[in-house]
This record gives structure tokens, C-alpha cells and sequence, in this order.
């Protein structure tokens, strides 16, 4: 049971404390309700590029992270399709310093040309190193467009195209903050040993100046239903082909989504799952598989991933998948199967909640899906899917006019 | 309410450790960690089967075949239930050990850790589970040599423990050389009397954690292994080519020491202003200055008997030579000036921050504890850390860094 208290400021921010009897340390953990998805068609990767300019100074505080370290602490973020999420971990008796200086970004940030230039380089050499210069790296900047044809999902954070973070003006740089970067579009965290009445003094002291704004609305064009089995093929300098089944499932918050995230793990998390026993231990076809779900808010992706062995063909694999995934849904999944899905998840819970950044981070992720409290609740979700559940949900999900197909295939050299 | 005026700060004085016990019944090192406030528990076995061990690729390879199958039971059958018990489980294995650990909840992990000892030590070795690992390997390997780092972390391998079974790196047709019977030799030298530590963390009865010594004792080594003392790098600069390559990846280093050296922690210090944190010399430079590199890092890391220190980082295929020349003067700025105040104070916090961030909690404490036994060191090591740190001198610094930041004495890696 992770406890906590909730409070919001006149400005709309919204405050988390999670207080830890045991730890030494302190965590401050802000999630801006701002992603990838957010983003213009002609802008993309903007809004991680944001993230990196973030600590590039603030209105009256040159550096971010110098003072943090002089506080014996440090920081850093993410930026996914859906959020963008920023974490300081300090020793507790200097907790005002992360407070400090995150309430100051939020306020206003420096805006520096220098900052930029050097940001924007430093993003390049991300989506080089990460995307462009790996083996497969350029997979989901072909999967995304592949399997989303309205939503912005269909770019990757990085964004769509290096030009676009080498196009991006200051002008960009200050409408995004203005928009998204306030009190009212941000949920904050602070978990650690202290009185709450001390955090309240404190979180106010520091943010209930800044202005309060308006949330930003936000139009999304929706994915249209597929209906129509995609398929792209691209040759690459691999050594083996590769294959990426990429299918529609249901959104964040329903239900289904859970019962997705448990077909996944049935499928190929482990050695003991269905496809990684037939597909590779049983009739030797592939090196590696395995399936998950991409975890995002609105409708995501349930993926089923994998690299051949030497020699044998896609398509080979392609018709033994389908018949495997037939088979799957021919017959209830036997309750003991279930049991040992979920034990897994508790079980991967209990070690995820030792960290103190992680419960903080998952607070926030839950009080933007509606309510913090539901982190206590989600387990007891899982626990309550039944065989009938994963049926119908896999027939739902795992066909093929549900389905967007990347091959990787080698190219002959 | 002034904005541009830093809270007052408290600096680290002591951290608080709880030790975990040492059991005096067991044949080797067993650590237990009873203190955690929760469900969860974690059992990790060193075994004395690291990749200096026989033939290229030999102890890699016996590693990945643990739980291949026994004459009752076959892969999918131990997996399915372990995973019937919740069980994670991970090997992974370094120059001189294999560290196979496992997670589950309390009530779980004895079944857990019989389960998994019962089928390693009977592991048969079946020619198919061997052919299917040695496929992928191959495969893996192959990969592999697509990625500039590890195309520059392989050739820094050979000439960082230069002559050294250290050094070894793997091709592919080495694969082809392992046979069956050397598997099962190894298997039986190493793991079957190789066991030579546990840490064992978690809420248990004395009579599960008897059980559990029970269990394991058959394994143990019946004398505790010895390590090389004397590692040597081969200085200079080394390429791989790599056609198309959009980045270049560097690995710079050399051979070291342990922390029973006395200038152990005076290096960490050094370490962290040139490239161990956000805000080094080397990120501020190469990243936030010139925007060559989305990340640059050195590191210090330690065997039983030795240590060795590196710089990695992959930069703009353009920028190069830029980059060797701008992490060269780096090196050189630590020779030859002294570190400013403001900058020594910062990192002395910021050191004293992330100790105290090491020791949350039982497992990390756990860790932290064991790690300082391979040294014979005790907790009171730490409080010698903290007096050290607060001690340093920007004058010892330097003379450190003349002693051991020579670009001479590095060696120095390109791939791409």
C-alpha cells in the first residue's frame, strides 16, 4: 500500500506527498502534461527537444544542475508520446534546492541561443546514436506510420525527421513553454521522510507565485479503425531478418487494456510463454520473440517481435504464427496459466515499489490518468481478468485486419 | 522572496548502515540481510566460472545453458514453473565470476532456489539445446559487430588486458570449437564445486534460511579462488574501421587499481570532476559546450585484484579527432591546474549525496556492504570516505592526476 496526500495550489498545480519513514532521501518528481502527441506534423521531436533545453537555465537561475550537485543530489527526465516527466533525487535535508530550482523553471526559463544551438546538436547525436547509426534502430520510425495513419503516434519522440529539430526557432521554443509549461498543466511529487505541514509550507512558498494559465486543450486527431492488413517490407544492412506484428489494443484507462498487457506476457514475455515455445523451442524457426504492449494512453500497440534464424524465410514463420495464434484463441486459457501471469506481475511490482523515484513517478502517472489512489488498485485489475476475458479480448485484438506487419530483411551484399 | 538566491544547504556528514550478518556455518562467505520491511527477496550466487576460465567463449556459453534441461525435466518445463512461483531470475557473468541471481517474494523463493539449484546441477546438456545457444550466439554476434561501441569496446578489451586471458574477445568460428564434452568438464569443475559466495536478502525463519544453506553447500568450492594481481594495458592508439558509420564511437583507458590502493578514493574524486557526473569537465565540454556527443562518460571499475579506469563515448563521426584532441586537454588541465573551489566543494557534496543515495535501502545496502568485503574492508571504510572527501586538496588532485591521466600511458580506441 503506497499512501499519500494530495493538495492543489490557487494556480492549479497539483501536489502529491508520499512520506517514507526509512529513507535518507528525497525525490521531487514534476510530470507536464505534454508529449509527442502534442505536437504540429510539420514540428516533430519538439517536445523532447524542450525536455533538453529545460536545463539550459532558468529566469533567475543560470544552471540547473550545478546547484542540485552542490546539494549532493541529481536529475534528469524523459519524454515519451504521452508526457514529459523531470526527477530530482537529493539527501532529504536539502530538498528546498530541487523546489527551488524546478519552481523557477516553471516560472520561466532563460531562453538562450547558445542553449538551443548546442541542444539541438546534442539531440541529433541522440537520434543518431540511438535511431540511425544501430542495427534495427530505424524500426519504429517505420512501425509507427505503418500502424497509425491519423494519430500522432504515428511519429516517434525523437520526432520524424532530423530537419525538424534542425528547423526549430526560438519562437517555437517560447510558445511551447508558454502553452505547456505551468502550473495548471503539471503534477507534482515529493516523497521522503518529512511533516507534511513542512511540504505544504514549503511547495507553496516556492510555486504559488507563478501565474496560473489555462490547460492547454487538446485535439488529437483520432486513429480511424484499421480494418486492413498492412504490410512493409524494408532491406537493411542486417544479419538477420526481423519481424514486428504490430496490433491495435484498447486505451490507458479501460480495461481492456489490462487484459492486453496479460495477452502480452501469455504470448512471449518469458520462456515458458506460448510463442516462445512453439515458434522457437518447438519448431526452431527464430533466434529471439517476444510480444508487449507499447503502454501508451490513447490506443496502443500490442507487438509481437522477433528475429529469424539463419536460413529460414518470413513467410515461413508468418503462416506458423498465425496458426499458432489460432490455436491460442481456440480454447480457454486454462486458469493455472493465468495465475502465473499474475503472479509475475505482483511479484515485479513489489520490487518496482522499493524505489522511492519509482513510487513517486508512478504517483504522478496515476494522478494524470485521474487518481493517484489508483496505483493501489491496479493490481487487484489484473487479478480480476478471467479466461472468458482473455478470449474475447485476443479475438478482438489479434487478427489480421487488425494487424501492421514490418519485415526486416537483409539486403544482399 | 529572492529567486536567484540558493536555499541554504546541509552538507552529508554520516550515512547509516545496517550490515548484513555473516552465517560462520556455512563453507564460503554467506551474507544474509534480514531487515526488509517488505514481501519481496533476493538470492545471488558467485560462482567461480568467469570468462578467464577455459577456452574462448567456453564459460559464456555454460552459462547460458543452466536451465537447458535435466533427464526429467526440459527447458520450457523449469521455466513454466518458475514462473508458476513468480520467479525472476538472471545470470550474468564478468571476467571472474558468474552471478546468477534470483527474485521472488518471500514466501516463494526457498521453492524458487531449489527448483533452480536442482536443475543446474543436473543440467544434461542435450545436443540441441547446445546447437540452438551456439546458433544465437553467432547471431548476437553478428549484431554486434554492426554497433560501433562494440566494435571499440572489443578492440579496447584486447589492449586494455593486453596478453591477459582478461583480453580475450570472441569470433565467430570459435563458436564451432566448443564441444559437448568440454561443456559438461566445465560445468562440473565450476559450478558443480564452483560456488564461492551467496548474499542471500530478505524476511526469513532461521529454519528457511538453514534450508537454504543447505541446499547450496554441496556446491561450494573447497578452496576460495585467487585472481591475477598484475593486469598491464598496452598503451597507444588503435582503429576499427567501420564503412558508413555516422558515429564514431572512443573508448580511452588503462589499468588501475583496487581500493586497497591509497590513492583509491583520491582517484574517485579526480574521476568524478573529469567525467563521473551531469556536470563533469567532460559533458560540460564535449556535450553542453560543443554539442559533439549526447553523452560522455568515465568510470572506474574494479576486479578482485585489480581495477582499470575509461573514458566511452560516441561522437559525431565528423567530429573526431575534435573530440580526442578536446578530451587530451582535459587530461592535461587536470595535470596542470589546480581545481578551483567553488568546483572541488561541489563534487565533494555531490559525492557525499550519492553515498548516502547508494545505502537506501536493504538491498542497497546489502550491496554496497558485500562489495567492500571482496577488499576486506569493513563499514568503517565509509566514514574514512567521508573524512578523505572532506579532506581532499586541490593539490593532491593534481599530483594524482600526474601520476595517472599520462596521455601516454592510455589506451586509445576508435571504431567507425
Amino acid at each position: 500500500m503506497i499512501e499519500f496526500e494530495r493538495f492543489e495550489l490557487s494556480n492549479g498545480l497539483k501536489v502529491l506527498f508520499h512520506r517514507d519513514k526509512t529513507t535518507p532521501m528525497a525525490v521531487v518528481n514534476t510530470l507536464y502534461d505534454v508529449g509527442a502527441r502534442d505536437e504540429f506534423e510539420e514540428k516533430t521531436g519538439f517536445a523532447h527537444l524542450f525536455e533538453h533545453l529545460m536545463f539550459g537555465g532558468s529566469v533567475n537561475i543560470p544552471d540547473f544542475d550545478g546547484p542540485l550537485q552542490r546539494a549532493g543530489g541529481e536529475s534528469n527526465a524523459f519524454t515519451s508520446n504521452d508526457i514529459t516527466n523531470y526527477f530530482n533525487h537529493v539527501p532529504a535535508q536539502n530538498i528546498e534546492t530541487p523546489l527551488w530550482l524546478e519552481s523557477d523553471r516553471m516560472l520561466s526559463l532563460a531562453f538562450t541561443e547558445k542553449s538551443l544551438e548546442v541542444q539541438r546538436q546534442v539531440v541529433i547525436e541522440e537520434f543518431k546514436q540511438r535511431y540511425l547509426n544501430q542495427p534495427y534502430g530505424d524500426v519504429w520510425l517505420n512501425l509507427r506510420p505503418l500502424a497509425y495513419k491519423k494519430h500522432p503516434y504515428k511519429w516517434a519522440t525523437i520526432g520524424k525527421d532530423i530537419s525538424h529539430i534542425v528547423d526549430a526557432t526560438m519562437d517555437d521554443v517560447r510558445s511551447f513553454f508558454k502553452k505547456y509549461y505551468h502550473p495548471n498543466n503539471a503534477i507534482l511529487c515529493i516523497a521522503g521522510n518529512f511533516e507534511s505541514n513542512y511540504i505544504h509550507d514549503k511547495v507553496s512558498y516556492w510555486y504559488r507565485d507563478i501565474p496560473k494559465k489555462l490547460k492547454p486543450a487538446r485535439i488529437i486527431s483520432s486513429e480511424p479503425p484499421q480494418n486492413d492488413y498492412r504490410e512493409l517490407i524494408l532491406e537493411r544492412n542486417v544479419p538477420a531478418d526481423a519481424f514486428y506484428y504490430a496490433f491495435k489494443m484498447s486505451h490507458r484507462k479501460s480495461f481492456e487494456y489490462y487484459i492486453a498487457d496479460l495477452l502480452s506476457d501469455a504470448l512471449g514475455r518469458e520462456k515458458s510463454s506460448r510463442l516462445y515455445n512453439k515458434l522457437k523451442k518447438e519448431l526452431n524457426l527464430v533466434s529471439e520473440i517476444s510480444s508487449y504492449i507499447t503502454g501508451s494512453l490513447d490506443e496502443g500497440l500490442l507487438i509481437i517481435s522477433g528475429k529469424m534464424n539463419n536460413g529460414v524465410n518470413l513467410e515461413k514463420l508468418d503462416k506458423e504464427l498465425w496458426q499458432e495464434l489460432e490455436a491460442f484463441l481456440g480454447k480457454p486459457m486454462p486458469q493455472i496459466e493465468i495465475d502465473k501471469l499474475n503472479i509475475k506481475i505482483r511479484t515485479a511490482r513489489e520490487f518496482q515499489d522499493q524505489g522511492l523515484l519509482n513510487r513517486a513517478m508512478n504517483l504522478c502517472h496515476y494522478e494524470l490518468l485521474g487518481d493517484a489512489a489508483a496505483i493501489n488498485e491496479d493490481i487487484n485489475v489484473y487479478q480480476s481478468i478471467t479466461t472468458e476475458n482473455m478470449l474475447e479480448v485476443g479475438k478482438a485484438i489479434l487478427q489480421k485486419k487488425n494487424c501492421s506487419l514490418l519485415k526486416i530483411i537483409r539486403k544482399n551484399t | 522572496m529572492n529567486r536567484s538566491e540558493a536555499p541554504k544547504l546541509k552538507q552529508t556528514e554520516h550515512i547509516s548502515i545496517i550490515a548484513p550478518k555473516i552465517s560462520s556455518k556455512f563453507p564460503v562467505p554467506f551474507y544474509y540481510m534480514k531487515e526488509v520491511p517488505n514481501a519481496t527477496s533476493r538470492l545471488e550466487l558467485y560462482f567461480n566460472a568467469g570468462t578467464i576460465h577455459g577456452k574462448i567463449g567456453l564459460a559464456s556459453v555454460v552459462s547460458g545453458l543452466l536451465l537447458s534441461g535435466t533427464k526429467d525435466m526440459n527447458s520450457t518445463e523449469i521455466h513454466t514453473k518458475l514462473d508458476n512461483l513468480g520467479a525472476y531470475t538472471d545470470v550474468s557473468i564478468v571476467h571472474e565470476s558468474v552471478i546468477i541471481t534470483l527474485y521472488g517474494l518471500n514466501d516463494h523463493l526457498t521453492e524458487i532456489s531449489s527448483l533452480y539449484i536442482n536443475s543446474l546441477s543436473n543440467t544434461d546438456f542435450k545436443q540441441n539445446e547446445i546447437d540452438e545457444l551456439l546458433a544465437d550466439r553467432k547471431q548476437k554476434l553478428k549484431i554486434n559487430f554492426e554497433k560501433v561501441s562494440f566494435l571499440a569496446q572489443r578492440e579496447f578489451t584486447k589492449n586494455l588486458f593486453f596478453k591477459s586471458k582478461y583480453g580475450r574477445v570472441i569470433e565467430e568460428q570459435d563458436y564451432d570449437f566448443l564441444t559437448r564434452e568440454e561443456i559438461i568438464d566445465f560445468h562440473t569443475a565450476h559450478y558443480l564445486k564452483g560456488l564461492y559466495k551467496v548474499v542471500l536478502v530478505g524476511d526469513f525463519s532461521e529454519s528457511k534460511v538453514v534450508k537454504m544453506q543447505d541446499l547450496l553447500s554441496p556446491l561450494c568450492v573447497a578452496k576460495f579462488p585467487s585472481f591475477p594481481n598484475k593486469l598491464m594495458n598496452k598503451a597507444g592508439r588503435f582503429s576499427v574501421p567501420k564503412e558508413r558509420a555516422l558515429q564514431t564511437a572512443i573508448r580511452i583507458g588503462r589499468i588501475m587499481f583496487t581500493r586497497r590502493h591509497p590513492d583509491y578514493i583520491p582517484f574517485v574524486i579526480l574521476n568524478t570532476i573529469l567525467g563521473d557526473y551531469f556536470g563533469s569537465r567532460l559533458m560540460s565540454n564535449l556535450r553542453e559546450e560543443k554539442g559533439y556527443t549526447y553523452g560522455i562518460n568515465s568510470m572506474i571499475s574494479e576486479h578482485l585484484n585489480t581495477g582499470y579506469f575509461f573514458i566511452a563515448t560516441e561522437v559525431a563521426a565528423e567530429h573526431k579527432e575534435s573530440a580526442l584532441k578536446e578530451i587530451c586537454l582535459e587530461l592535461k588541465k587536470l595535470q596542470t591546474e589546480l581545481v578551483e573551489s567553488n568546483e572541488l566543494e561541489l563534487v565533494k557534496n555531490y559525492l557525499l549525496g550519492q553515498l548516502l543515495k547508494s545505502a537506501d535501502g536493504p538491498y542497497a545496502m546489502t550491496d554496497l556492504f558485500v562489495h567492500l568485503q571482496n577488499y576486506g574492508q569493513d563499514i568503517d571504510y565509509y566514514n574514512q570516505y567521508i573524512h578523505e572527501i572532506n579532506e581532499i586538496s586541490a593539490e593532491k588532485l593534481l599530483l594524482c592526476a600526474k601520476k595517472y591521466l599520462n596521455w601516454d600511458d592510455l589506451t586509445i580506441v576508435t571504431a567507425g
